[in-house]
C-alpha cells in the first residue's frame, strides 16, 4: 500500500510549474521524419547510474496508430515509455544515449524545453491520480498552467477534453464536485481528459487499465480507438491480450541476459503479425505463454 | 460503450461472407447459363475466375484468425468465428461445383444435350441457390428455426437428381454412344445435388452459433 501511495505521489509530480517559453526554447538537432511516423527512436540506450537498463533500441512509431510495448517484468518497457516525454529526468543519476525524434526534434537532446515536450507528449498512469479538486479544475489544470484564464476558453477546453475522453455525459451535471468521488474507471478517463486538455500530439499510457475492472477496462480500450484518430498512442501493458486487442503495432522487449539485465527490442511489427506469425522464436514463446 | 470496434470487425467479416456467398451464386448461375448457350468462352472465364473466390475465402479466413488471436472471442462470438471458418469452406466448395460444370462444358464441346435435361439442371440449381440465399439470411439474423427448416428441402433436389440420373442411365443403356455425354451431364447433376448438401452443412453451423448445439440436421 505504501508503495502504491509513493508511486502515486511520484506520478503527480508530472505537472511542472509553467515556464511558457514555447517559442524561445533552443532547438536541438532536427531530423527529417517520414510523414507517417510520429516518433523515431534511434539506437537509444538508458542508464540508471552504471546499470544499462535499455540497449540500442530502435523503432519507428507511426502517427495516429496505437503502438503497444509488451514484455516480461523488468525488461525496460516503462523506462522506454517514460523516456519519450522525459519523465525519467525526475530520477537522479540517469543517462541517455541515442535519439528520440518527435516531429524532427531530438527530445532527449540538450537544450530541449522539457515542459514543452511534456505538453506535446501527455501521459496516463497505472493508477488513476486525479487531483483532490473538482472535476472541472482537474481538466482545467493544464490549460491554466499554460496561461489560459479566460472563462469561456477554459469552459470550451474542459468540454472538449471531457467529450473526447467519453466522460462528458457522465459528469456534465457535477463538474464542480470532487473528482475523488468518481469511480476508478471514471477517474482514469478524467486523467485522460486532463492529458488531452493541453492538446498533446502523443499520449503515453503506462498500464492504464491495470487497476480497473473489466467493464472500465473495456471503456478505456474503446476510447483509445477513438482517440487514435487524433493522437498517436503508445501503451505499455503487462496484459498481452490487451495489447493484442487494442494495438496496431506491437513491440516485444526482454532482457538480453540474466547478468546484465539490459532491456532490448526483440521484435517489432504489426500486431497481427506478432500474435499470429511472429518472426522471432522468443516472441513466439512469449505470446504462446511458454516463456515469461 | 460495448466492444464497438470488435463488433464492427465481426460485422465486416459477416459482410465479406455475404459477398463470398454472392460470388459463388453467380459462378453457379453463370455456369448453367453457359451450359445452356454452350458458351465455351464464358465457361473458360468462369473457370478461371474461381481464383477470386479462393482469394476471398482466404482473406476471410485470415480475418477470422486475426480476430481469434487478438480479440479473445468468447461464447457466441467464438462460435460465430468458428462457424465462419466452416461456412466459407462450404461456400468455396459450392464455387468449385460451378467451376466443375464449366469444365464439363469444355469437355462436352458442341455435343447435343436434351433441353429438358438442361431445364432439370437449372431447376436443381434454382432450388439449391434459393436454399443458400435463405441460409445466409438466417446466418445474418442468427435464426436457428429457419436454419433447421432449410435442409428439409434437400429432398426436392435429391428427387430431381434421381430423375436426371434415371433418364441418363436409360439413355446410356439404349445407346452406348451417349455414355461419355451422359456421364458428363450426370456429373453436373451430381455437383448440383452436392451443392444442396453443402447448404445443409451451413445450416448446421447457424444452429451452432444460435444455440451451441453441434449436430447433424434432419434432411427429410
Amino acid at each position: 500500500m505504501f508503495t502504491n501511495l509513493e508511486s502515486s505521489m511520484t506520478e503527480e509530480k508530472q505537472i511542472t510549474p509553467p515556464t511558457l517559453h514555447l517559442d524561445i526554447a533552443p532547438k536541438a538537432e532536427t531530423t527529417q521524419l517520414s510523414d507517417k511516423n510520429k516518433i523515431e527512436i534511434r539506437e537509444f540506450s538508458f542508464f540508471y547510474g552504471k546499470f544499462k537498463a535499455l540497449g540500442n533500441i530502435s523503432m519507428q512509431i507511426p502517427a495516429n496508430q496505437i503502438t503497444a510495448i509488451i514484455g516480461p517484468s523488468g525488461c525496460g518497457k516503462s523506462t522506454l515509455l517514460r523516456s519519450i516525454n522525459r519523465m525519467n529526468d525526475l530520477v537522479p543519476n540517469i543517462r541517455m544515449d541515442g535519439q528520440i525524434i518527435l516531429n524532427g526534434e531530438n527530445v532527449i537532446g540538450s537544450g530541449v524545453d522539457v515542459v514543452d515536450v511534456r505538453r506535446r507528449v501527455g501521459m496516463v498512469f497505472q493508477r488513476p491520480n486525479p487531483f483532490p479538486k473538482s472535476i472541472y479544475d482537474n481538466v482545467a489544470y493544464g490549460p491554466r498552467l499554460y496561461g489560459i484564464s479566460h472563462r469561456y476558453g477554459l469552459d470550451e477546453m474542459v468540454y472538449n477534453a471531457l467529450r473526447q475522453a467519453a466522460l462528458w455525459d457522465e459528469v456534465k451535471d457535477k463538474l464542480h464536485q470532487s473528482a475523488m468521488a468518481l469511480s476508478g474507471g471514471q477517474q482514469q478517463r478524467l486523467c485522460i481528459a486532463r492529458a488531452l486538455a493541453v492538446e498533446p500530439e502523443v499520449i503515453l499510457m503506462d498500464e492504464p487499465a491495470s487497476a480497473l475492472d473489466p467493464v472500465a477496462t473495456l471503456k478505456i480500450e474503446e476510447l483509445m480507438q477513438t482517440l487514435k484518430e487524433t493522437y498517436t498512442i503508445i501503451i505499455v501493458t503487462h496484459n498481452m491480450q490487451q495489447a493484442a486487442r487494442v494495438s496496431d503495432f506491437t513491440a516485444f522487449m526482454m532482457i538480453d541476459n540474466p547478468k546484465t539485465r539490459t532491456g532490448v527490442m526483440v521484435e517489432y511489427g504489426p500486431t497481427t503479425q506478432i500474435f499470429t506469425n511472429p518472426k522471432n522464436k522468443q516472441t513466439e514463446d512469449y505470446v504462446t505463454g511458454r516463456f515469461g | 460503450m460495448a466492444r464497438e470496434t470488435f463488433e464492427r470487425q465481426l460485422q465486416m467479416l459477416l459482410d465479406q461472407v455475404l459477398v463470398l456467398g454472392s460470388m459463388v451464386e453467380h459462378v453457379v448461375l453463370e455456369s448453367l447459363d453457359a451450359l445452356e448457350r454452350r458458351d465455351l468462352v464464358a465457361a473458360r472465364r468462369i473457370y478461371e475466375a474461381d481464383l477470386q473466390v479462393n482469394e476471398k475465402r482466404y482473406a476471410i479466413e485470415s480475418g477470422c484468425i486475426t480476430l481469434i488471436a487478438t480479440q479473445q472471442p468468447m461464447a457466441r462470438d467464438l462460435r460465430f468465428l468458428a462457424a465462419i471458418l466452416e461456412i466459407i469452406t462450404e461456400l468455396e466448395r459450392i464455387g468449385d461445383y460451378g467451376k466443375g460444370i464449366c469444365k464439363i462444358i469444355m469437355l462436352l464441346s458442341d455435343e447435343a444435350i436434351d433441353p429438358v435435361q438442361i431445364y432439370e439442371l437449372q431447376e436443381m440449381a434454382k432450388l439449391g441457390l434459393d436454399m443458400l440465399r435463405r441460409a445466409l439470411d438466417a446466418f445474418v439474423t442468427c435464426d436457428a428455426t429457419t436454419a433447421r427448416e432449410i435442409p428439409m428441402e434437400d429432398s426436392k433436389v435429391d428427387q430431381l437428381y434421381n430423375q436426371v440420373y434415371r433418364k441418363l442411365v436409360e439413355q446410356m443403356t439404349a445407346d452406348n454412344t451417349t455414355v461419355d455425354r451422359a456421364n458428363h451431364i450426370m456429373w453436373a447433376a451430381h455437383n448440383l445435388e452436392r451443392m444442396a448438401d453443402r447448404v445443409t452443412n451451413i445450416c448446421e453451423r447457424i444452429v451452432y452459433v444460435a444455440t451451441g448445439e453441434m449436430k447433424e440436421l434432419d434432411t427429410t
